[in-house]
């Protein structure tokens, strides 16, 4: 008897501390919910679809299995990206990392490299992960194949087309929207294009505006080479030896020389809504940025229609495009909060969500599911009628074009950085030496001169010398 | 009723005594209610820091606000003057305005970066194309938001343009807005129509007591909510030509009072205008872990009600309800235009979760308490059946055969009570045994009467008679000696020796039945009874 009163307070005592104690052990329960601190770039108008779907998470999915997504930070991509670097560094004044985050896999990487990223393998079986487009997974794969970005919603890059403006032009030149396929053909109507404005204002010569720019030279320079069958990017470093690139970087810097492509550090869509281009090309995801209007110095303004064309090519290149978009990352924490984020990444990417915030973001989704009938359904139900074209050019290009996935390596950020900012100012100070010099000569010879040795100087800025 | 049964229930009474006094005792000092109570403490603690830090932040900013005001208004009439440009004139030079405007860069942006918010413009009363339809609500001017105010050393440039001239973005190197204008449309604009209406009807107000703060609000095609404080512009003559301010985002405010959320996930902070009784959520900052969305969507104020005991209440038609704490902010000082405007800070926790939280203390303490009443009653039966085992046992051992060799029961009242038994039942042995002495020797006595002839015991019967050996020997008509033969035989079979001691005999045996007779209650002997009594019988009963 004594020993069976021994027995019974020991469970006894052993019992009370796992009672009081539920509520910790059972980590997920709707009365003792996870929060996960969210940092996104979906601003803008991308704000709204982000916020709505979040809302419906808490609601439903984070409701029943107690996960609130709480959003601290809402950013652009290249400031979230600093953000994180700081905080990351335990810069002063940095923020503390949040618990999710949009990553671009360059931000990813160095995020990882001090070791401060879930590995998303732990959390997806291989069965969940079949689910996704493969090519969007591996370019979230980084050290030892870790799946450190989850692609939520990727992006390729298309030209855009005020065909407000553009009609107008073709209706008096016989410009053709066919032309726009090709950089080659881009460049003869931006020739066009650059007369024709000139010819607005008989009374001021030479005012002729820019038809053309790409979002980011960059991935233009990349893609120019690509397409051309070389290689932009060899031992880490830019090839500024073959002759595909040359070509590539002369394409843009005569037309930015001659105004016929706009020279500017910034979004393309700022200079869409002034209508100082008339295409441009950008992420899929910018399509919400374009302003339905554009206003003029007068403050006068017309709506802006806008068409969406596949990627251009260089004439006898192969059809390629770079493959964009940021995912998300799960900073590390506890496990409860790493499973927790396992479970927002699962639902947010679920065909039907994902076409949800696709449809009305610009994004493309990244299941396989949701790139087929899903899809299809989706584009007859968006009320966007620019999102609606983007979706109608994404499937073709998911169908002719390969998806081009960017080098990764430490210091491509600062790479990037250097050359985009060293092939504007050279082409920018070519563009004043030109004007300057058309006082004096014709247009050709003006060329000639300020390009004689803008290419050399360029690669030799470049390498440092 | 077993003595067992009568304890534990007794012992069971003294539990369940103990627990009532005990739930007693924790109903008397509040410990139930408890959860509300620390509750309560923690959202008033919240509230406090929470008030403090919007108090001077928004203080800081309505002074920041003043100062940009003086120094802008003075700078736009320089800039003006300098141009030809009459200030109360403005509308009439429309081709002027850009180059006004992009002057004042300069000390918007570094206002901007000075201050603790998220956005700065000026507006001026003035069109750039007056010809245009909207040219009636149509404003110039600047607004530059800061997209990042945490962050102070970015080298991204966070500051972008709003609202303005986009020379003056590409300028500086800064974006447009995605949801960018080029003016400002103020048809429903309160932060620019009501400090100027305020500076026109009090001219004798300084712009301490000019500026206004608008209630939350999402400017017109963004998706952003603002509240701006904006002060009037007024030139050296008094003329009132245009607004000022910062603005405060819905991110910034949430990231800047985000309430610590130790206990209640979704415990959230609100600065709200206050209508009566009533606080609008629509109109209101919110930070915290809950999503007002829904709530706001369907544009229904919370009504404030006081409990007796506690928190308030903040209920809305829909059944969405709150419990928290309020205090004023004063965002105006004594003599201002919109002194009457009330606005509080409230902290608040949905229903749901402080239902929740104070019913998981109480389920805690209810299980506490249950498993000491459990263990109360196992303790009650335990305790009443080891009490009643030396009982048992001692009965036992009082039942058994000889209590002399009883092992101890360790209990000294039983162990006194078996030793005392054991002595009182070793004096009962010893008399019964003397007596079955006698007796035995009885028994055999008249067991041997039975090995006598009938002649022998007709001479038997007469000596237990009293006769003697003439006697009998005339009474039985046979000779002296004959009877001489027969009393020898008679002596030799009942192992006697002389008349004396059979009639010592007899006579002992005729006590005996008498004693029988008499313990038998005068219950007389069965009628066919013909045995003669035995010594057996006359045994005491114990000894059976």
């Amino acid at each position: 008897m004594r020993k069976h009163l021994f027995l019974l307070i020991i469970l006894m005592v052993s019992i009370i501390p796992l009672w009081v104690g539920c509520g910790s052990l059972e980590m997920k329960h709707p009365s003792q919910p996870v929060t996960l601190d969210l940092w996104h770039n979906y601003g803008g108008q991308l704000k709204n679809t982000m916020d709505e779907m979040i809302d419906e998470f808490n609601e439903t999915t984070g409701a029943e299995q107690g996960i609130i997504i709480n959003v601290t930070s809402i950013s652009g991509s290249a400031t979230l990206h600093e953000k994180l670097t700081m905080a990351a560094n335990g810069d002063p004044g940095a923020p503390d990392l949040p618990d999710i985050t949009t990553a671009y896999p360059k931000t990813a990487l160095s995020l990882a490299d001090k070791g401060l990223l879930v590995d998303l393998r732990d959390h997806f079986t291989p069965q969940e992960l079949s689910a996704y487009i493969p090519e969007f997974l591996q370019e979230g794969r980084m050290q030892d194949d870790s799946l450190y970005v989850f692609p939520t919603a990727k992006s390729t890059e298309v030209l855009f087309v005020n065909t407000t403006i553009f009609n107008r032009f073709a209706r008096e030149t016989g410009a053709s929207m066919d032309d726009l396929h090709t950089f080659e053909g881009i460049a003869r109507t931006a020739a066009l294009y650059y007369d024709w404005t000139d010819q607005q204002t008989p009374e001021v010569a030479g005012d002729g505006k820019a038809f053309f720019l790409p979002d980011s030279l960059f991935n233009y320079s990349l893609m120019g080479v690509i397409q051309l069958g070389s290689e932009f990017i060899r031992d880490d470093r830019i090839d500024t030896a073959t002759p595909e690139f040359r070509k590539v970087w002369d394409y843009y810097y005569k037309l930015a020389v001659l105004g016929q492509a706009a020279i500017f550090d910034g979004y393309a869509t700022d200079l869409a809504k002034t209508g100082d281009i008339v295409c441009s090309i950008g992420s899929t995801a910018g399509v919400s940025f374009f302003s339905p209007t554009v206003t003029y110095a007068d403050n006068t303004s017309e709506p802006a229609e806008l068409a969406i064309l596949p990627y251009p090519i260089f004439e006898g290149g192969k059809k390629t495009a770079v493959q964009r978009g940021a995912g998300m990352s799960v900073i590390k924490s506890s496990p409860e909060k790493a499973q927790a984020a396992a479970v927002f990444l699962k639902w947010f990417t679920s065909p039907e969500n994902n076409l949800r915030f696709v449809s009305s973001t610009g994004y493309l989704p990244v299941t396989e599911a949701a790139f087929g009938d899903l899809m299809s359904q989706e584009i007859e139900h968006t009320s966007d009628h620019n999102i609606r074209k983007l979706l109608q050019t994404c499937p073709l290009m998911e169908e002719d074009y390969e998806f081009y996935i960017p080098p990764l390596f430490e210091g491509i950020d600062q790479l990037q950085i250097r050359y985009e900012s060293q092939f504007r100012d050279t082409a920018s100070q070519s563009r004043d030496s030109y004007l300057d010099s058309l006082a004096s000569s014709d247009s050709r010879s003006a060329y000639e001169a300020v390009s004689a040795d803008a290419y050399q100087n360029f690669v030799d800025k470049l390498a440092g010398k | 009723m077993p003595l067992g049964i009568r304890l534990f229930l007794l012992l069971l009474v003294l539990v369940i005594t103990i627990m009532l006094g005990v739930i007693a005792i924790l109903i008397i000092t509040g410990t139930f209610t408890a959860g509300v109570s620390e509750s309560e403490k923690l959202v008033e603690n919240e509230l406090n820091h929470a008030a403090a830090e919007i108090s001077q932040q928004y203080g800081e900013l309505s002074v920041q606000t003043i100062e940009f005001s003086k120094q802008l208004s003075q700078n736009i009439e320089k800039t003006a003057q300098q141009l030809g440009v009459p200030i109360a004139k403005l509308e009439e030079h429309p081709d002027r305005l850009e180059e006004i405007i992009a002057a004042q860069f300069d000390q918007a942006y570094f206002s901007l970066q000075k201050s603790k918010s998220t956005g700065v413009f000026f507006i001026l009363d003035a069109t750039v194309n007056p010809r245009l339809n909207n040219a009636n609500y149509s404003r110039a001017g600047l607004y530059l938001k800061n997209m990042e105010p945490n962050i102070i050393s970015a080298s991204t440039p966070n500051i972008i343009v709003f609202r303005g001239f986009p020379s003056i973005g590409r300028i500086n190197s800064l974006s447009l807005d995605t949801q960018w204008k080029m003016e400002f449309d103020v048809r429903q604009a309160p932060y620019y129509h009501l400090p100027m209406e305020a500076a026109r009807l009090h001219q004798e107000l300084p712009l301490s007591r000019l500026y206004y703060w608008t209630p939350a609000t999402t400017l017109p095609d963004t998706s952003d909510e603002v509240m701006i404080c904006s002060v009037p512009l007024i030139d050296s003559q008094g003329n009132v030509f245009g607004v000022c301010g910062f603005d405060v985002s819905g991110m910034f405010f949430k990231l800047s009072h985000m309430p610590h959320q130790t206990v209640f996930n979704r415990l959230f902070c609100v600065l709200a205008p206050q209508t009566g009784s009533t606080l609008n959520l629509n109109q209101s900052m919110v930070s915290g872990g809950y999503s007002v969305r829904n709530i706001i969507q369907s544009n229904s104020p919370l009504i404030i009600k006081e409990n007796k005991r506690s928190f308030y209440s903040y209920r809305q038609s829909n059944n969405s309800a709150f419990w928290g704490l309020h205090t004023p902010v004063r965002l105006y000082p004594e003599g201002s235009a919109f002194a009457n405007e009330k606005w509080l800070a409230a902290v608040l926790i949905p229903e749901e979760d402080l239902v929740a939280s104070v019913a998981k203390l109480n389920v805690l303490l209810i299980s506490l308490l249950s498993i000491l009443v459990l263990l109360g009653i196992g303790a009650s039966l335990f305790i009443s059946q080891r009490f009643l085992r030396p009982i048992s046992k001692g009965l036992e051992i009082i039942k058994s055969d000889d209590l002399s060799r009883a092992p101890l029961t360790k209990v000294p009242e039983i162990d006194d009570l078996i030793s005392y038994l054991a002595t009182h039942n070793q004096e009962l042995y010893e008399s019964a045994r003397e007596k079955n002495f006698s007796i035995s020797i009885l028994d055999e006595f008249v067991n041997n009467t039975d090995k006598l002839s009938p002649s022998e015991r007709s001479v038997y019967n007469l000596y237990a008679q009293g006769y003697t050996a003439k006697e009998i020997a005339d009474s039985l008509f046979l000779s002296i000696n004959t009877i001489k033969t027969h009393t020898k035989h008679i002596y030799t079979k009942l192992n006697i020796n002389s008349r004396e001691e059979l009639l010592l005999y007899v006579n002992l045996l005729e006590e005996i039945s008498n004693y029988q007779e008499s313990i038998a209650d005068g219950v007389e002997p069965p009628e066919n009874s013909s045995e003669k009594p035995t010594a057996v019988d006359c045994l005491p009963p114990f000894t059976q």
